[in-house]
């Protein structure tokens, strides 16, 4: 009952937090006239459970060795990424203003080393899990506690090395490593079933010998559960096969192949604000 | 010379054309990585859906699959980003489609920094030097729609493989309707007697531009816009340098291994100078506006212009 009630307090702080994520996501890339809305904001309920509940981080210590490492895979929906590191007080909140100019250590895709937090660079697709699985070997070997976190996209799935990297994370044992799927359905070009079909992903995953967890992306009780779930499975690697919904939280960006990697214009960020204020319980 | 701002960038240019050639010769496919709303080969598939085949975000397997499907001679384009397409796919091109001299076109959008503003991992700053090293294959980079369209013409009629580099935004219009590009040829687009620039893509502009302000030091320099940049126009590079005694080649990439080792090389050979290249210095760029990049990075018309002087200086030297 006593856990009962704090789970739920955590899922409400939790809930709050995307809110402000996406607010920022839509904010950083209407400032940056460049960028990728749609997958950033599918991402958004995963991301903040991961940077607000789950990640063993320390912000004023980003270099931690202990700490628990996380790679975007799908790079190009850095806008969650930063957006979770401001919040966190990895940077300041300011800084998210900068995305994509000169001189910013917020790269269109993100490079480790130029913003705190950023333990992997990323932006093309496959690239990052692989980094993952590095990650987590090095783990093993030097036999350390931390977990590695990372979340790809569904068309990120099309790329032959995500099978590379999941065939070589059965081997190594890694179950230090936690996948998560954004499973949102479209990619670049449109509908990801019809661009690559790559269903059944949970039997695929399955057979790569991973342990695979199934659930809707946007419900955060259920994805704080999985990524616990996850964190605490022993034997395996981990994937979460996240169903989303790209563009989530602003309307007429919802299941729009369009909104890509677009920016909105002034009006458009108005009614993003509204939509995200408008969902503000 | 007054440039027209460009209507589109050359990677619309060259799938505009692509679309209408797709009527012109029936047999041509396309193949894609999930990249055809940004390359705009997506209008060729919404017109000839029997002869697109988009490949998902899989670029080895796209490019391997269009060596496979050219080896019953058919010519098949292939449309991605410079970046993935000459290093995620890079041994089937040079093994498997280079070697046996396939009728394989590869569309590289988003050329050199003209992605500034997408980061280093979105920015194809080596593509030419490892595109230009493959026996047999020619590589092209128009620097205005008009080229983009007529230079799509000339790698299809032309067999074998070719690389086209093509840009992310649109920039100026130099070229009028009637204008011819041939493999291997070049344009002198400004003449001039105290040095030659020779530079290709987005860089002609900057270029362009530097040879105005230089003409305001009193220095007369001559642009050549190096659009076949395998094989080039060694004649045209020739004649141009012994008549100025002076060159610089500036290039949106790095200055190791690029057009400016090829032409010192010739250079070398056949009619040593005082010479300067302009790229790269042996260094990743970043994210951020274009103009901003290309300046920093050396590459603007008011730092080619000063590199320029310096070579003539230079020359006066000598
Ligand atoms: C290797 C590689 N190929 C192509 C791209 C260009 N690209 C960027 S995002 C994208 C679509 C990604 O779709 P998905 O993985 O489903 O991401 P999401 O829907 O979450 O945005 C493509 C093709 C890239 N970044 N890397
Ligand atoms: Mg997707």
């Amino acid at each position: 009952m006593e856990q009962q009630r704090t789970i739920q307090k955590r899922v409400r702080y939790l809930e709050e937090k995307a809110k402000e994520v996406r607010v920022e996501i839509v904010k950083m890339i209407h400032e940056a006239q460049s960028g990728h809305p749609g997958g950033s904001l599918s991402a958004a309920d995963i991301m903040t459970a991961l940077y607000f509940d789950i990640l063993r981080i320390d912000p004023n210590k980003p270099e931690w060795p202990d700490r628990d490492r996380f790679v975007l895979s799908k790079g190009h929906a850095c806008p969650v990424w930063y957006a979770c590191l401001a919040l966190k007080g990895f940077f300041p909140i300011e800084t998210l203003k900068t995305l994509r100019k000169f001189e910013s250590k917020l790269q269109g895709h993100p490079i480790a080393g130029k913003a705190e937090g950023i333990d992997a660079s990323v932006g093309s697709l496959g690239i990052g899990f692989s980094q993952a699985v590095g990650m987590a070997i090095e783990a093993k070997m030097t036999r350390s506690k931390y977990m590695v976190y990372t979340v790809l996209g569904d068309g990120e799935t099309n790329e032959g090395i995500v099978w590379e990297a999941a065939a070589s994370a059965h081997k190594y044992h890694l179950d230090n490593l936690v996948a998560v799927l954004d499973r949102n359905n479209l990619q670049n070009d449109g509908i990801a079933e019809q661009i690559m079909p790559m269903e059944p992903l949970d039997e695929k995953f399955k057979a790569f010998n991973w342990h695979v967890i199934q659930i809707n992306g946007h419900n955060m009780a259920d994805v704080v559960d999985a990524l616990m779930k996850a964190r605490d499975y022993s034997g395996k690697p981990v994937i979460i096969i996240a169903n989303t919904v790209k563009g989530k939280g602003v309307s007429y960006m919802e299941n729009v192949r369009g909104w890509h990697g677009k920016p909105p214009n002034d009006e458009q960020l108005a009614i993003a604000l509204e939509d995200l204020k408008g969902s503000l319980k | 010379m007054n440039l027209e701002k460009a209507s589109k960038p050359t990677r619309r240019g060259y799938s505009d054309r692509m679309l209408e050639y797709g009527s012109i010769d029936k047999d041509f496919t396309v193949f894609d990585a999930d990249i055809g709303y940004s390359t705009y080969a997506c209008l060729f598939g919404e017109a000839f859906p029997e002869r697109y085949f988009n490949m998902g975000i899989a670029e080895m397997n796209m490019v391997s699959a269009a060596a496979g499907m050219a080896n019953s001679g058919r010519t098949v384009v292939v449309s991605s980003y410079g970046v993935f397409l000459t290093m995620r796919a890079v041994e089937p091109v040079r093994s498997f489609i280079c070697y046996p001299n396939l009728n394989v076109k590869l569309l590289s959008s988003h050329g050199g920094l003209t992605a500034a503003i997408d980061g280093v991992t979105h920015q194809a700053t080596e593509d030419i030097a490892i595109m230009t090293t493959f026996p047999n294959m020619k590589v092209l980079c128009p620097s205005d729609p008009k080229a983009a369209e007529k230079l799509f013409d000339v790698s299809m009629q032309t067999p074998g493989p070719f690389f086209t580099r093509l840009m992310r935004d649109p920039l100026f219009d130099v070229y009028g309707d009637d204008e011819e590009f041939v493999l291997g040829g070049s344009k002198t687009l400004r003449k001039g007697s105290d040095i030659t620039i020779a530079a290709y893509g987005d860089i002609v502009f900057q270029a362009l531009e530097a040879a105005e302000s230089l003409a305001a030091q009193g220095i007369d320099a001559e642009v050549l816009d190096l659009y076949s940049l395998k094989p080039y126009d060694k004649e045209a590079v020739l004649a141009s340098v012994k008549k100025t005694g002076a060159m610089l080649v500036a290039e949106n990439h790095q200055a190791k291994n690029g057009m400016g080792y090829e032409i010192a090389h010739l250079l070398l050979k056949h009619c040593p100078v005082p010479f300067d290249n302009a790229g790269l210095e042996d260094t990743f760029a970043e994210s951020g506006d274009y103009p901003s990049i290309i300046h920093k990075y050396g590459l603007s018309a008011e730092k080619l212009a000063g590199r320029a002087a310096a070579v003539v200086q230079m020359k006066k030297e000598n």
